[in-house]
């Protein structure tokens, strides 16, 4: 055991591309399969609800019409509680504030993980629907525009309460509200030019008005806020020490 | 009388360790001060009462307004309840004493119904008292306290049940995502577009109480869709059967897992 | 790796824990005793670099503990075993060595392999190695612990309360564990149980009510219990003067051995202290008598 000196003072290297590629392997394995299925759950559940309505005698449009909600509405939602659930439990937490590498970091990977997934059934589920015929939605070109703005903005939404709070329980209500306040009162959304750019689900709820697209843009610029919130919230991680009260 | 005692203690203590969540309070406050706030922003159905209406119709408009999000809060609380046993390494304590697992559930059940239905029963109250002192009346308070056990007390002990269960075998994160989608599906999104429960004697959102109350269908009640024996026409018996349906069903899942554990303890 | 602390306090809402603290450890094995509550997960977690300081000055090795950079600094030497070191169940020692081994910066892969490996050896646990850590005993997790800790080869080793719930053997072991690895490296072992710092270290420091009450070597401290150590056997009631540290009861009565600074009973006779009675002696001094 030729390396236990005691007498090392100088830190190892910083991490290199190889062990880059076996860090995200582990993050990966962090980030465990219940969160890391949870896109591919979503548009799995949109699916088989789909074919539930066509069973029940639901025309195309309309069964198009669901699976264009489920990926512009039950996908943002489902990925936001499983980035909670990210933030919010970790049972080697003490250690990873022990450690040189940031636990923003830690974090921020497995987060980009779950945002990598997300992205990718999203665009596989985007390519069956065209293939398949049911796409309703806008030019597939510009589909990301359906679920990423909304998938970003409840999921910061989502960290950011989390992280603010260290409550699940606050976290969670907060996006789940959120969600259903935008399903329920779309038209008080459609109805104030302001709030406009800030409604979730312009496409399945609002059939996609005229100038969607940019607000879809404004919707993402409003994350900014949460982002920074975030940020200066993991510049102080200690906090997370103290768990929510359970 | 051992056993009632037991679960007494078990249904005391739940209570006492559920009220003391700070987060639920700061929750059920936000969330309620939030729809207040935004009513008048949401259409007719939810806007305050007209001036001069009776205290019955003022206060149902309160509780429906607080049934359409509050029990989404109702269930995150209460999602992680019994998994918390495990977390907290306390189920094999709890396993050596002598209730049984049933009276066990039925205790942490009780408990942590009164205690998430307590700050929303506030909000109630609040609501109440800031009618009382507005229009003068002070029938408020009462009518504030019927309309939150025929509209939101019942949607709370359904949730309760499922909440408590799911998460058993769903994981807490996955119940709370389809949990709030099934209060879409199931409350909020019309037949017309998928088969659902929406606006049928098993909706936990008390359409039915809340169109009794006000005495003109509300929140879809009866509206046409999938089990018509399901839709009555929204008068006082379908809004009591309605009620006992859905206390009943959210007993169901209590029910099962009382069932398999105690199977499971004796095998 | 010399630590400094001057002034020290730290407070959580309206809970102080630190009070002012001041301590100088100069390598090697030095240990921290308190009873619970009296700041020492607080201090540790300083020294880690996990918890920012409130007030006060604190530099281990040379690194300033109340910037970044400095913590920063002294985590890339660091080793720590929390109190409660959470696991991830679902990986096996190995998976969970190599995965702290990255985030330590370890990134050639054959060291990091032979490390974890060596690591795993000298804890015990290398016939285990590739199963989950869902089943491990206590007494197995701390062992991952304190080879996660030794990755990377630190310089400073904090351990806090690592033989809480071991049984005796394994405490034993663990403790020969700790001294073996104090020779160039400074290693700071946080406890409640007297025994394990009389059986490990030279220096100690005492901690009460988040405050230093004692530094100097463990032999010193053990002398304050010298001429206030007494053994006495009565049938009667126990000694009310002073406190009472163990109680046998045998055929003759029971034999109580009390620290007290006046004889408790004219039959009671002068013992040589331990540390054990040492530190009670010096809590007595430190702690308000309770009130009647």
């Amino acid at each position: 055991m030729t390396w236990i000196t005691g007498a090392a003072s100088e830190p190892a290297p910083a991490a290199g591309a190889l062990s880059d590629v076996e860090m995200w392997r582990h993050e990966a394995g962090r980030l465990g399969w219940a969160t890391g299925c949870t896109p591919v759950v979503a548009v799995v559940a949109v699916a088989a609800v789909a074919v539930l309505a066509a069973g029940d005698g639901a025309g195309r449009p309309q069964v198009s019409l669901v699976l264009l909600t489920g990926l512009e509405a039950l996908l943002p939602l489902a990925v936001a509680m499983a980035a909670t659930s990210v933030v919010a439990t970790d049972r080697a937490r003490e250690l990873h504030l022990s450690l040189p590498t940031r636990y923003a970091t830690v974090l921020g990977r497995r987060l980009a993980l779950l945002a990598g997934a997300t992205a990718v059934v999203a665009v596989v589920f985007t390519g069956v629907l065209w293939a398949a015929g049911l796409w309703s939605g806008p030019p597939v070109a510009a589909s990301p525009l359906l679920w990423a703005p909304a998938t970003a903005w409840l999921g910061a939404l989502a960290v950011f309460v989390a992280l603010l709070t260290r409550s699940l329980l606050l976290a969670t209500t907060a996006a789940g509200g959120v969600w259903l306040a935008h399903q329920l009162f779309a038209s008080g959304f459609a109805a104030h030019a302001w709030a406009r750019p800030l409604y979730l689900f312009p496409v399945s709820r609002l059939d996609a008005y005229p100038g969607w697209m940019t607000d879809r843009l404004l919707l993402t610029a409003t994350i900014v806020p949460f982002a920074v919130g975030v940020v200066i919230l993991l510049r102080r991680p200690e906090r997370m020490l103290t768990e929510e009260d359970v | 009388m051992t056993g009632v005692r037991a679960t007494l203690a078990v249904c005391r203590y739940e209570f006492r360790m559920q009220i003391r969540r700070r987060s639920l309070w700061i929750t059920i406050a936000l969330v309620a001060g939030a729809l207040a706030a935004g009513r008048f922003g949401m259409g007719p159905r939810y806007a305050p009462a007209p001036p001069g209406a009776p205290a019955r119709e003022v206060m149902t408009r309160w509780a429906f307004l607080f049934s359409v999000i509050l029990p989404i809060a109702f269930g995150m609380a209460l999602a992680d309840r019994l998994l918390r046993d495990r977390r907290l390494r306390t189920a094999e304590l709890l396993a050596s004493l002598p209730p049984g697992p049933a009276g066990r559930l039925t205790g942490t059940f009780l408990g942590g119904v009164a205690a998430t239905g307590a700050p929303a029963l506030a909000a109630m109250l609040v609501a109440a008292g800031y009618e009382t002192v507005r229009r003068g009346d002070l029938t408020m308070i009462p009518w504030g306290l019927a309309a939150f056990a025929a509209v939101l007390a019942p949607a709370l002990v359904f949730v309760a049940g499922y909440a408590l269960v799911c998460p058993l075998v769903l994981t807490a994160p996955l119940f709370r995502v389809l949990f709030v989608g099934y209060w879409f599906w199931g409350n909020v999104l019309l037949p017309a577009t998928l088969p659902t429960l929406t606006g049928s004697l098993l909706s936990p959102i008390g359409s039915y109480a809340a169109s009794w109350l006000l005495g003109t269908p509300v929140l879809y009640a009866g509206i046409p869709g999938p089990l018509p024996v399901l839709r009555p026409e929204p008068t006082g018996s379908a809004a009591a059967a309605s009620i006992a349906l859905l206390v009943v069903a959210g007993l169901v899942p209590l029910l099962a897992v009382g069932l398999l554990r105690g199977r499971r303890r004796t095998a | 790796m010399d630590i400094a602390i001057t002034g020290l306090r730290r407070s959580f809402g309206r809970v102080t824990a630190l009070r002012g603290v001041d301590l100088t450890v100069r390598g090697g094995m030095f240990g921290l005793l308190g009873g619970n509550g009296a700041g020492k997960t607080t201090l540790m977690r300083i020294m880690a670099g996990v918890v920012a300081p409130g007030s006060g000055q604190v530099r281990v090795g040379g690194y300033d503990m109340t910037t970044r950079s400095g913590r920063r600094d002294v985590q890339r030497r660091l080793g720590y075993v929390p109190q409660d070191l959470g696991f991830y169940p679902d990986l096996s020692p190995r998976e969970f060595l190599d995965y702290v081994a990255l985030l330590k910066g370890l990134d050639d892969v054959t060291a990091r392999r032979r490390q974890v490996g060596e690591l795993l050896d000298m804890v015990g646990l290398a016939d285990v190695a590739g199963r989950r850590m869902k089943g491990f005993s206590g007494g197995m997790r701390r062992r991952v612990g304190i080879a996660q800790a030794l990755l990377g080869d630190p310089a400073l080793l904090i351990v806090d309360e690592p033989t809480a719930g071991l049984d005796p053997q394994e405490r034993i072991r663990f403790r020969t564990l700790l001294a073996g690895l104090a020779g160039q490296r400074t290693v700071l072992l946080s406890t409640h149980i007297v025994e394990d710092i009389a059986q490990t270290c030279h220096d100690t420091a005492v901690l009460a009510a988040g405050r230093v009450v004692y530094t100097g070597s463990v032999t010193d401290l053990t002398r304050t219990a010298e001429g206030a150590t007494w053994q006495m056997t009565t049938t009667g009631a126990p000694p009310t003067d002073g406190v009472v540290v163990s109680a046998v009861t045998r055929e003759g009565g029971t034999q109580y051995r009390v620290i007290s600074q006046a004889r408790p009973s004219p039959d009671a006779t002068s013992v040589a202290p331990t540390l054990e009675d040492g530190y009670v002696a010096l809590m007595r001094r430190h702690t308000p008598a309770p009130a009647v």
